[in-house]
């Protein structure tokens, strides 16, 4: 699972290689930010956008996934409702727009301490149904007839902000040119967060946590506020990707928070693969693209539902995964760990 | 009017206990939750539709269940058993793709629009009990939910075969020392779990309505069930089913406007209690 330091050979790899990786991932970084907004049409930034988003969200269900062995199956209630919680911000508590962004992240992130503190102590599986059952909840939260002044029921709320954000303007988010750069920026510092937090204690007892949680406490480490931490990050990051997406849509409505979306992030997550950070959002870019060339045909949940079973059953490591383990077997035929799980 | 409200969670709650065991009892065997289970009822749900439209309610009352029993082999021998080696979390995320896929299906065959089914000549119309007019419909609901309730009951209890499911479910490993074939029982497991389903789906269609999120707002249900039950235990989805049942039928009484949420409220509240659930449910391996 923890990518390259699975024998010497890999770490006198690295050691030599990691300055020249640094080098390429800050020349991947200026290149994506800036290429495709010459290269690429403006509708295709705006799936491009979509995909980046998706693929944040797809990042926390990720991590938790490969980390701590827990499914989250209610990314989107956070990623909607941070959506919700801004709108709700402007237009009924007459907040700024930075200060609706904040209010509504920080209620986000009490939100996922309150749940995260209630549901966290039960196995993998239970846990896996609360979630569900907590994205149903805020699902019918926002369609409640006494709710209706301030979320619109089903038809959704438009969001116009007056003022700037970071000095943009409401126009310079809903225009996609502007927008990517943005996104981009934002997927890679929720990547690197990721990845970083992967690599440190936290990830080392979660995963340690995941393997036998039963020994961990016997040797004296809290199970219970790692994984909650784990918990709580997750869902900033989900949050962080909902305020991206409704600064860009300029609206937000009950799909952006339904099981339909969850299970999109889940499968992008599992598409690219959940055990790097790059994985995940790889997937987003794909799934938002297979969306686009199959959507009109109203497919895109049956095909949800295929990838589940065909990555899961087949492809397990996912895209990125099994191209890494690929490359890696290439270098070094002999290594029987390169090649299959 | 406490009468009325007490008949009628319990007709919800018929429903919510063929759902819940079935998911209980597979969780029991393999320690696999079949996030699948919802579209089986939604397939029940419109085969006895069609079936009720070609040959009458009896008929589809007889006929949907057994199909959706044969899906149940399906499901153990394509599904289950060779995911035997997988992690119990895998095999929960396939049946959610599966029931999905199954979902999509269905919403393709039938197309989008709510049906409705009629209750049959014999069980429409109301009958007064105890000074208290009540649908006939309701009635025969709440005898199917109370009868394979003690169905279950008595074959968990008096039968060699429920009580190696029993056996199992307390502990495998130990179970299957003692000579009992897991894979076996678990077959007649899934049978039994679809096949209820079907029954279910069945009868859900002159109570409720049969349309395309039926799945979706069915296995929240019940997921929700299982974990207030104790994850596992039957006897304790039972008496969550009811508890659930009477929560949800009192709230849209009483609050109309916040019905949506009481089992959620419900939920928290036994977490916060008992976070294992109400039921003696196996701690998980």
């Amino acid at each position: 699972m923890s990518g390259g330091a699975a024998s010497p050979v890999a770490v006198r790899y690295s050691a030599v290689g990691a300055p020249l990786a640094a080098l390429a991932a800050t020349a991947l970084f200026v290149v994506g930010a800036v290429a495709p907004i010459y290269a690429a049409s403006e509708f295709t930034l705006r799936i491009g956008n979509q995909g980046l988003l998706l693929g944040m969200l797809a990042l926390s269900v990720a991590f938790l996934m490969n980390q701590a062995g827990l499914v989250a199956l209610g990314a989107a209630s956070v990623y909607g409702g941070a959506g919700y919680l801004f709108a709700i911000g402007i237009n009924n508590w007459d907040l700024s727009a930075t200060q609706a962004l904040l209010a509504a992240f920080v209620i986000l992130v009490v939100y996922a301490a309150a749940l995260g503190a209630l549901i966290i102590r039960t196995n993998p599986l239970a846990f896996m149904m609360l979630t569900l059952a907590a994205g149903e909840m805020i699902s019918h939260s926002v369609m409640l007839e006494g709710l209706r002044d301030y979320t619109s029921g089903a038809d959704g709320l438009v969001v116009a902000f007056k003022g700037s954000i970071l000095g943009l303007q409401a126009a310079d988010f809903a225009n996609p040119v502007h927008f990517w750069p943005l996104a981009w920026t934002a997927t890679w510092i929720s990547g690197l967060t990721i990845r970083a937090v992967r690599r440190s204690r936290l990830g080392a007892v979660l995963r340690a946590v995941r393997q036998n949680e039963e020994r961990m406490r016997f040797s004296g480490f809290d199970t219970y506020a790692p994984r909650l931490m784990g918990f709580v990050l997750i869902n900033a990051v989900a949050a962080v990707a909902g305020l991206l997406h409704v600064l860009n849509a300029g609206f937000v409505s009950p799909d952006s928070l339904g099981l339909s979306l969850s299970t999109n992030a889940l499968v992008s997550a599992l598409i690219g693969g959940v055990a790097s950070a790059a994985g995940p959002i790889v997937g987003g870019l794909i799934f938002a693209f297979a969306q686009d060339e199959f959507g009109a045909y109203g497919v895109t949940q049956l095909l949800t539902g295929v990838a589940i079973v065909v990555f899961i059953v087949l492809f397990s490591k996912g895209v990125v995964g099994g191209l890494t383990s690929a490359a890696r077997h290439l270098r070094r035929p002999s290594d029987p760990k390169g090649g299959a799980r | 009017m406490i009468a009325l409200l007490v008949a009628n969670s319990l007709a919800l709650a018929s429903l919510l206990i063929m759902l819940s065991s079935g998911l209980a009892l597979i969780y029991g065997l393999r320690d696999v939750i079949n996030f699948g289970h919802g579209a089986l009822y939604m397939l029940g749900a419109y085969l006895g539709y069609s079936l009720t439209l070609v040959g009458g309610f009896w008929l589809a009352l007889l006929i949907a269940p057994i199909l959706l029993a044969l899906l149940g082999v399906a499901l153990e021998y394509l599904v289950l058993r060779p995911l035997q080696a997988r992690s119990h979390i895998e095999v929960a995320l396939v049946t959610l793709g599966l029931g999905i896929i199954l979902g999509q299906i269905l919403i393709f065959v039938y197309g989008g629009e709510a049906r409705s089914i009629d209750a049959p000549a014999g069980l429409s119309g109301s009958v007064v009990v105890f000074g208290l007019s009540y649908p006939v419909y309701r009635i025969f609901l709440i005898a199917m939910g109370l009868g394979s309730c003690a169905g279950l009951a008595l074959w968990l209890r008096y039968t060699t075969s429920g009580l190696h499911v029993r056996a199992v479910s307390q502990d495998p490993s130990v179970a299957r020392m003692m000579g009992i074939n897991a894979d076996r029982l678990s077959l007649l497991v899934t049978v039994l779990s679809a096949g209820f389903a079907g029954v279910a789906g069945v009868l859900a269609g002159p109570y409720l309505s049969v349309d395309p999120g039926m799945d979706v707002t069915m296995i929240v249900d019940c997921l929700i069930i299982v974990v207030i039950g104790g994850t596992g235990s039957i006897g304790g989805a039972i008496v969550a089913a009811l508890l659930f049942g009477f929560v949800q039928v009192a709230g849209s009484v009483f609050l109309p406007d916040l019905a949506a949420l009481a089992p959620y409220v419900l939920l928290m509240a036994v977490l916060l209690i008992t976070p294992r659930g109400i039921g003696r449910g196996r701690a998980p391996a």
